[in-house]
């Protein structure tokens, strides 16, 4: 029995009891107070429970007979609502799930895409430096070869200038010592050399 | 000078020699005149100098050849300078020679020589040329201190080197 059905079956009974006994006339014992005495200070009359259990499956018939379609249409709608918040919170979940998805791919997309840019970049320096160290060993092999042709040219100009310089000093020593030692005896030696060879060139 | 009028005076100074009969004498004096005039700058200098008046030119020149050339030789030659043609004198000298050269059918040569040579060496030089060329030549002789000694000789294109110059030019070429 509910404790609404014992309130109401106390109640009811109550009121069938007093009805009863005043109908029925029932003996009443009283204390020396002039309170009336119950057989059990909780438990109501047996009477009691009979009326009051009856009157419970009574107001639990209206109950469920008015009240019920009520209370299962809004269980019913409560449990639709929830069905749908669970609904929208799986969606949600699974969302979410696929945006950390997402994210971790486009992590993952950003983690390749910088280690491709940064192989491309340490492959471009590779190559720069490899160009420039060939570039630079090319520049040195050119000055190297322009240095030697050069000392090459400077030898050769200093070997040639003196040269020139030796025969322009021997020149002119000839000079002074042939015009030195031409007396008149051997100019006109020469000059009968040469009217003789011309003679004998006919 | 423009070749007309070089040709002009040569022609002019020609006939002049010609018909005072010393033609052989002044184209000979008017060449060695030529030649030292051409080696002497400051002789040039002083004749082709158009501040000094042309009477005071022909008196340097007149001071030069007075009493050493030929008098008709000493008068072309003052007429020349006196006109202001003294820059081309060695031009129409030479035209001069060659046209005298042409009239006598002859090939002008030229000898340069270190010293002066003897008047036998200058007949046997002319005889040998004139046998080396086979033809006959008007020898003019020029005395040239920087050929050094020999003689170089050119009748018309050729040129017959036998100076101790050539020699020593040679010889620093090889060096």
């Amino acid at each position: 029995m509910s404790v609404l059905g014992i309130i109401a079956g106390r109640f009811t009974g109550g009121l069938a009891g007093t009805a009863g006994r005043i109908m029925a006339e029932e003996e009443i014992h009283l204390d020396e107070n002039g309170e009336v005495i119950t057989h059990h200070w909780l438990l109501p009359e047996t009477a009691e429970i009979i009326y009051g259990g009856i009157a419970s499956l009574l107001i639990f018939a209206a109950l469920w007979k008015f009240a019920g379609p009520a209370i299962k249409k809004a269980m019913a709608a409560r449990t639709e609502r929830i069905q749908k918040e669970l609904d929208a919170a799986a969606a949600d979940t699974a969302m979410a799930a696929e945006e950390a998805a997402e994210i971790r791919r486009a992590k993952g997309d950003i983690e390749s895409e910088k280690a491709r840019i940064l192989s491309e970049a340490r492959a471009q320096a590779e190559a720069v430096l490899a160009d420039g160290r060939a570039r630079l060993a090319q520049e040195v092999a050119e000055l190297e070869a322009k240095a030697v042709a050069d000392i090459a040219g400077a030898e050769g100009r200093v070997g040639d200038e003196l040269r020139a310089e030796i025969a322009s000093l021997s020149a002119a020593a000839v000079d002074h010592v042939v015009s030195g030692s031409l007396d008149d005896a051997t100019h006109q030696e020469l000059i009968e050399s040469f009217i003789k060879t011309v003679g004998a060139s006919a | 000078m423009s070749d007309n009028r070089i040709e002009g005076y040569a022609r002019g100074l020609f006939e002049i020699a010609r018909a005072e009969g010393t033609l052989d004498t002044v184209e000979n004096e008017l060449y060695r005149f030529a030649r030292a005039y051409e080696g002497n700058d400051a002789l040039r200098k002083a004749l082709t100098d158009d501040l000094i008046p042309p009477a005071k030119r022909q008196a340097i020149v007149e001071d030069l050849l007075g009493g050493k050339a030929d008098s008709t030789t000493t008068q072309l030659i003052s007429m020349v300078i006196g006109a202001g043609r003294g820059r081309d004198l060695p031009k129409i000298v030479d035209s001069l020679v060659k046209r005298a050269s042409t009239v006598k059918h002859q090939e002008f040569a030229e000898v340069r020589t270190a010293v002066a040579l003897t008047a036998d060496q200058h007949k046997r030089l002319e005889a040998a040329l004139v046998k080396a060329t086979g033809k006959q030549v008007n020898l003019k002789v020029v005395v040239d201190p920087s050929v050094l000694g020999g003689v170089v000789a050119t009748v018309g294109d050729t040129v017959i080197d036998g100076s101790v110059r050539t020699r020593i030019e040679q010889l620093k070429s090889r060096l």
